[in-house]
C-alpha cells in the first residue's frame, strides 16, 4: 500500500488547486484522476473570470492559488465587464486557449517534486471508524492518506444525454466512477442528482466571419494574477450571432426528443445558463437570443457557441447552428450534451469544507453542488488549505462574508444548502462593496501569508500593491481645496468647475463630470498638488481606478463596514460541537434544521433559512452561559467553590 | 431565567380587584403540566375544562382552564389559560403555588414579546395589542385592529416588496451585464425610486392623524378674562368642573378635561384669560396659558362680544390664523356678521360648536374607518429613515453614481423598512417595546 500525507481525488479546477497548495507546503500529495493529460481541462467553455467569477480568481491569486496565473498564461482575450461600474461589481473575464490552460496548470502541478499523479478510478474511499485512511482504486490497489479531498466534478455516476442518446461518462469520450458514491452514501451522506449542458462545437474553417459582429477584448489586457506583468500571447477576436424564429420553431417541434422535456432527465439544471431549448420554452416572446462564437484557442480548430448548450439531438443541433448569420455551412465537430451526476448536500459539511463528523474528508467543487471552473478552483484550495492546517495541526481558514466572495461562497453552501448548481452572483454578497476586484491583497494575501503559504516573489509584490495603494489614498484623500483666489480660478479656467467651498478630491470626485484625467493633467500643468500627484504615478491603470472609487464612496464603504463590524458579534459566538440543539423552546422544526445544518456559530444559525428569533434568542442564551461555563471550568483549582 | 432555556411564566391577565373572573395565564414548556398537577386530570387541547385546583395547602378554586398547545397558542409555546373567581386572593395563590414550582412572574408584555418571537406576529401587530389595550373609544378600537390585523404590516411589506423589486432589476443589470436585456433604464430608475419614496411618504404622513386617534388630541380654550371660558368647558363636559364667577381672573392654573369628539380623546384645557395682570399668580397663569396654546392641536378663542374684539385679540387671531374664533354672550350682542357665536345663558350654539369641532378633528386628525395609520415614533422613525436612504439613492443615481452604489441605499432601505414590522437584530428596540406594555397582555 502507497502512502501519502493527501490523497486528491480528481484532477480538475478544484483538484488542482486542493494538490498544489498541500504538496507546495511540504504534503505529499496522490493526485488520482483517469487521465493525467486531463488535468486542468477546461469541459465547457473557454474563458475564466466574469462578473462575480472574476472576483474568485483575484481572490484565489491573493491566497497563492493558479488559477489566475494559468489564466493570464494561455489568455487570448481579456474583457473587463462592467468596467464603467466600481471595483465591488467589475468582472474581469478572459477567454482562454484551452489546450493551453490545460499546459499550464500540468506544468504548475508538475513542478511540485512531492505532488504524485496517480491514473486510474477511484472506487471506494477507506474508513477506520469516523476516519479516513485512503483510497481503493478499481483495480484493486490501495493508497493511504490522512486526508482525501474528493474533487470529482461531473464524473460520480456521470450520465450524458443527447437527445435519446445516453452514455455513462462524465465528460465526452470519458468514462465515470460509478462506485464511490457508494462510499459517500455508506457514510449517511445524502446525494443528489444535478444537471449540466454545453453547446455544440464547430470547426472554425467552415464558419463565415464576416457575416457575424466581431467582438474584440479590451485594448490593454488586464492580466489576473499579480506575478504577471502583462499579456504576451496574442489577442483574438470574438464574434457574435443570432438564433432565429426558425430555428426556434425548429426547437420547439422537436421539445419531445429533448430529454430535459421529454423526461429522459429530471435533476435540476442551472437557471443562469439554461439550455437553448429551455430559452425557447421560457422566453417565447424573444424572435432571436444572442450567441457568443469564441474561439477554443490560438491554433485550435474548434469554435465554442455560448449561448445554445443543448441536449437535442443531432439533427435539430444542425439545424439550429446552421439557421444562424454566418454558420449557415458550420461543420460541427462535436455534439451539445447535457450531463447528470451526483452531488452531496453541501449543508453536510463544516465550513472548512471537511464533511462533518469524519475526520479528514473534504469536498470541494462541483460535488458540493457549485457550478463554474472558478467557483470550484476557490473550493479546492479553501479544503486544500483547510486540510493543511489538519495535517499540521494548525488553525482553520474561515473566510467571513464580509471578507472574500470565497467567504461568500463556502458559507451559503454550507448553511443553505442548494438545490440547483450554485453559481456565484455578486448580489450575493451583503456587504458587497466591501470585496472590490482591487483589493484582494489587502483583504487576503496577509492571511495566505502568515500561514506561509505565499512564495516570497508573490508576497513581495501583493506587499508592495498594498503599500503604494495606500500611499497613494492616503495622498489623496488628505487632498483639500479652500476656495482662495488662486485655487478658484484654477478650477474655473482649467476645469470650467466654480470652487465656491472647501472641498476635498473625494467630494470633486461626486460630482457629475469630474473627471480624474483631466484634473491630473491640469493640476500637473499648474503645479497643483504635486505630491498627490507622485504618489499616483507608481499606480497602475486598475489600482489608480481603485483608490479613486474609493474616495469617491468612502462613506457607503464606511456604513457597510460599521453594518458588518455589528454583525460580527453573532459571528463570534462560537456553537461547541455536538452542542445539543434540543432545548425547551426551540420547536421541532427548527431542531430539525439546526441539526442538519449544525452551523459553527450563532451568526450562522441566524442565517438557515426559516430560523426564528425565539430561536435565535434561546441559543444565544445558552452560548453565553456555556461559554461563561468555560471560563469557570479553566479557573485554578485552588478555588474550586466557584466552579459548577 | 432556569437551566433549561425557555422558562415557564405566569401573571394575570386581568386587574387585580374583586370581579366576578380573573384570568391568570401560564406560558411555556411546563404550562401544561403545572397546572394538570394543580387539577390533577389532563387538560385536553383547546377545550373549557372545569377543574378543582388543589395544591398542599388545600383546594385554590374551582376554575375553568383552556389549553393551547404550541405552536398553535397566541405566543406560539404552550399556554394555559385560567379563569378564576375574581377575588385577588385566589390569584395570589394560584401564582403562588405556580411560582413554587418553578415558574416566573412574567415581565411587562413578555407573553407579547414570546408572540413576536415566535413570529406569531410581527412588531407592528405588538404595538397595536397596547393600542388596543390602552383605546379609550371605538374609533381608536378600530385603529388598533386594523393596524392588528396586519393592515400597516401589509402595507409597509408592500412597500418593501415593491423597493425589492427594483433592487432585483438593478442587481440584474450587474450580475447579468453581459446578457443582451435591459433590465431597467436610468430615467426609470429614478422614476421608480421616487414613486416607492412617495408611498413611504403618504404612509409617513399618516403618523398626524395616527398619533391623534391613538393619543388624543388637546383642544386649548383661550380668551381675555371673562370672555366665558369656564363656562364653557362646563357646558362641553356637562359638568361643573371649571368655577365660574363674574370676577375677571377667576382661573388661574390650567384646567384639564377630557371628552370624545369625532372619536378621538379630546382633552379640553382652559386657561387663565389673557391680559397684562401684577398679581403675581395670576400672571403664572397666563403664561401657562400661552404656553397651551402651543401645545394644542387645537386652539378656540373666545371674544366677548358685548364688549367686542379688542386690539389684543385681533393681533392674536392674526399670529394664529387656525385658531377657531367663537364669540359668546350673544345674548347681550350679536356676533359680528359671519362670526361664529353662541350665548351660555340662551344654550345657543353649544351643538354647532361640536359640530363644527368634530367636522375640524375629523378632517385634520382621525384616521378614516378601515385605514392603516402609523401610531408611534418608532415606526415614524423607520419609515423616515428609509425615506431618507432612498433620497440619496435618488441623489446618487441622477448624479451618476454607479448602479452598485444605488443599490447600497435601496438594499439599506429595504432593511430600515424592516424594522417598521421587526427585525431580528434588533434586540434593543424589541425591550423597548415590550417594556411599555403591562404585565399579561
Amino acid at each position: 500500500m502507497k502512502r501519502f500525507d493527501a490523497i486528491v481525488i480528481g484532477g480538475g479546477h478544484a483538484g488542482a488547486e486542493a494538490a498544489r497548495v498541500l504538496s507546495r507546503a511540504g504534503q505529499s500529495v496522490a493526485m488520482v484522476t483517469m487521465a493525467a493529460d486531463a488535468i486542468g481541462r477546461m469541459s465547457c467553455n473557454p474563458a475564466i473570470g466574469g462578473l462575480a467569477k472574476g472576483h474568485l480568481v483575484r481572490e484565489i491569486d491573493a491566497l497563492g492559488g493558479l488559477m489566475a496565473e494559468a489564466t493570464d498564461a494561455a489568455g487570448i482575450q481579456f474583457k473587463v465587464l462592467n468596467r464603467s461600474k466600481g471595483p465591488a461589481v467589475q468582472g474581469p473575464r478572459a477567454q482562454c486557449d484551452r489546450d493551453l490552460y490545460a499546459t499550464a496548470v500540468q506544468k504548475t502541478l508538475a513542478a511540485e517534486p512531492l505532488l504524485e499523479v496517480v491514473e486510474g478510478i477511484a472506487a471506494a474511499l477507506l474508513f477506520d471508524r469516523k476516519k479516513v485512511t485512503g483510497v481503493r482504486m478499481a483495480d484493486g490497489t490501495e493508497l493511504s492518506a490522512r486526508v482525501v479531498i474528493v474533487t470529482t466534478g461531473t464524473f460520480l455516476r456521470g450520465l450524458m444525454h443527447s437527445g435519446e442518446q445516453k452514455s455513462v461518462g462524465g465528460r465526452w469520450g470519458e468514462a465515470s466512477s460509478e462506485s464511490l458514491s457508494d462510499s459517500l452514501r455508506a457514510l449517511g451522506l445524502r446525494l443528489g442528482r444535478l444537471k449540466t449542458g454545453t453547446p455544440p462545437r464547430v470547426l472554425k474553417e467552415s464558419a463565415d466571419f464576416s457575416r457575424m459582429e466581431p467582438q474584440p477584448g479590451d485594448a490593454v489586457p488586464r492580466p489576473f494574477s499579480i506575478l504577471t506583468d502583462s499579456i504576451t500571447l496574442p489577442q483574438l477576436s470574438c464574434w457574435v450571432t443570432y438564433t432565429s424564429s426558425e430555428a426556434h420553431e425548429l426547437i420547439r417541434k422537436n421539445l419531445h426528443r429533448a430529454p430535459m422535456y421529454s423526461g429522459q432527465i429530471d435533476s435540476v439544471g442551472p437557471r443562469y445558463c439554461p439550455s437553448i431549448e429551455d430559452k425557447v420554452v421560457r422566453f417565447a416572446e424573444k424572435e432571436r437570443h444572442l450567441v457568443f462564437v469564441e474561439p477554443e484557442g490560438i491554433d485550435h480548430p474548434w469554435l465554442y457557441l455560448n449561448g445554445i448548450s443543448t441536449s437535442l439531438p443531432p439533427d435539430v443541433q444542425e439545424g439550429v447552428v446552421r439557421s444562424m448569420p454566418g454558420l449557415e455551412n458550420a461543420v460541427i465537430a462535436r455534439w451539445g450534451y447535457a450531463v447528470e451526476y451526483d452531488f452531496v448536500n453541501p449543508e453536510q459539511l463544516d465550513a472548512t469544507l471537511k464533511v462533518r463528523d469524519v475526520g479528514g474528508l473534504y469536498l470541494a467543487g462541483q460535488i458540493n453542488g457549485t457550478s463554474g471552473y472558478e467557483e470550484a478552483a476557490g473550493q479546492g484550495l479553501i479544503a486544500g488549505i483547510n486540510a493543511l492546517e489538519f495535517l499540521r495541526g494548525g488553525d482553520p481558514l474561515i473566510l467571513g462574508r464580509d471578507e472574500a466572495y470565497l467567504g461568500v461562497l463556502i458559507d451559503d453552501l454550507v448553511t443553505l444548502g442548494t438545490e440547483e448548481p450554485y453559481r456565484m452572483f455578486t448580489s450575493r454578497a451583503e456587504h458587497r462593496l466591501l470585496l472590490g476586484v482591487d483589493s484582494v491583497y489587502e483583504r487576503l494575501s496577509p492571511r495566505a501569508a502568515s500561514r506561509g503559504l505565499l512564495d516570497d516573489e508573490r508576497r513581495r509584490r501583493t506587499e508592495s500593491r498594498v503599500a503604494r495603494t495606500a500611499a497613494a489614498r492616503a495622498k489623496l484623500g488628505g487632498l483639500e481645496f479652500l476656495p482662495d483666489r488662486e485655487t478658484t480660478s484654477f478650477f474655473e479656467s482649467e476645469l470650467g468647475l466654480p470652487l465656491t467651498a472647501p472641498t476635498t478630491l473625494g467630494k470633486l470626485l461626486q460630482r457629475p463630470g469630474f473627471e480624474w484625467d483631466a484634473f491630473a493633467a491640469a493640476a500637473r500643468r499648474a503645479g497643483v498638488a504635486p505630491e498627490a500627484l507622485e504618489a499616483t504615478i507608481a499606480l497602475s491603470e486598475e489600482e489608480l481606478e481603485g483608490v479613486l472609487s474609493g474616495l469617491r464612496y468612502a462613506g457607503y464603504v464606511e456604513k457597510q463596514a460599521r453594518e458588518a463590524e455589528k454583525l460580527r458579534a453573532d459571528e463570534s459566538l462560537r456553537i461547541p460541537v455536538g452542542f445539543a440543539f434540543q432545548r425547551p423552546g426551540i420547536s421541532r422544526e427548527l431542531v430539525e434544521k439546526l441539526e442538519a445544518v449544525r452551523p459553527a456559530s450563532l451568526g450562522q444559525a441566524s442565517r438557515i433559512r426559516g430560523m426564528t428569533p425565539a430561536g435565535i434568542s434561546i441559543l444565544r442564551m445558552h452560548l453565553r452561559r456555556s461559554q461563561s461555563g468555560t471560563i469557570r471550568a479553566s479557573a485554578p483549582a485552588a478555588a474550586p467553590e466557584i466552579l459548577g | 431565567m432556569s437551566g433549561s432555556g425557555l422558562d415557564t411564566i405566569v401573571a394575570p391577565a386581568t386587574p387585580l380587584g374583586r370581579s366576578a373572573l380573573a384570568l391568570v395565564r401560564i406560558d411555556g414548556p411546563r404550562a401544561l403540566e403545572m397546572i394538570e398537577q394543580l387539577a390533577g386530570t389532563t387538560l385536553a387541547e383547546r377545550v373549557a375544562s372545569r377543574v378543582t385546583l388543589t395544591d398542599d395547602d388545600g383546594p385554590i378554586d374551582d376554575a375553568i382552564a383552556i389549553s393551547y398547545v404550541a405552536p398553535r397558542s397566541f405566543t406560539g409555546n404552550d399556554l394555559v389559560e385560567v379563569s378564576l373567581h375574581g377575588s385577588p386572593a385566589i390569584v395570589q395563590r394560584l401564582i403562588a403555588s405556580l411560582l413554587a414550582r418553578g415558574a416566573r412572574s412574567a415581565e411587562a408584555g413578555e407573553f407579547t414579546e414570546r408572540a413576536v418571537m415566535n413570529g406569531k406576529i410581527d412588531l407592528a401587530q405588538a404595538e397595536a395589542i397596547g393600542d388596543l389595550i390602552a383605546s379609550r373609544t371605538a374609533l381608536q378600537g378600530k385603529l388598533a385592529l386594523a393596524n392588528l390585523g396586519g393592515m400597516l404590516s401589509r402595507e409597509a411589506e408592500e412597500i418593501r416588496s415593491a423597493l425589492l423589486d427594483l433592487l432585483m432589476r438593478l442587481e440584474s443589470a450587474l450580475d447579468f451585464a453581459d446578457e443582451d436585456i435591459t433590465f431597467i433604464s436610468r430615467e426609470d430608475l429614478v422614476r421608480e425610486i421616487g414613486r416607492v419614496s412617495s408611498r413611504i411618504e403618504s404612509l409617513e404622513s399618516t403618523f398626524t392623524r395616527g398619533r391623534a386617534t391613538a393619543a388624543g388630541i388637546t383642544l386649548v380654550i383661550l380668551g381675555r378674562p371673562n370672555a366665558g371660558k369656564s363656562t364653557l368647558l362646563n357646558m362641553l363636559c356637562g359638568t361643573e368642573r371649571a368655577i365660574v364667577t363674574p370676577i375677571p381672573g377667576t382661573t388661574r392654573d390650567l384646567l384639564r378635561e377630557t371628552i370624545e369628539i369625532g372619536g378621538l380623546p379630546v382633552t379640553l384645557v382652559d386657561t387663565a384669560g389673557l391680559r397684562e395682570t401684577d398679581d403675581p399668580v395670576e400672571s403664572i397663569g397666563v403664561t401657562r396659558a400661552r404656553d397651551a396654546a402651543g401645545k394644542g392641536e387645537l386652539v378656540l378663542y373666545l371674544i366677548d362680544a358685548s364688549a367686542g374684539a379688542t386690539r389684543e385679540d385681533l393681533e392674536f387671531l392674526a399670529a394664529e390664523p387656525d385658531a377657531i374664533e367663537v364669540y359668546t354672550k350673544t345674548d347681550l350682542r350679536e356676533a359680528p356678521p359671519g362670526k361664529f357665536g353662541m350665548s351660555a345663558v340662551r344654550r345657543e350654539g353649544v351643538n354647532e360648536l361640536l359640530e363644527l369641532l368634530e367636522s375640524r378633528i375629523i378632517d385634520a386628525f382621525a384616521v378614516p374607518e378601515g385605514s392603516a395609520a402609523v401610531t408611534n415614533e418608532r415606526q415614524l422613525s423607520a419609515l423616515r429613515a428609509a425615506h431618507l436612504l432612498l433620497s440619496s439613492a435618488s441623489e446618487a443615481s441622477s448624479t451618476g453614481s454607479t448602479e452598485e452604489i444605488v443599490a447600497a441605499d435601496l438594499r439599506a432601505a429595504a432593511e430600515a423598512l424592516k424594522a417598521l414590522t421587526g427585525d431580528i437584530s434588533r434586540q434593543d428596540v424589541l425591550l423597548a417595546i415590550f417594556s411599555k406594555f403591562c404585565i399579561g397582555k
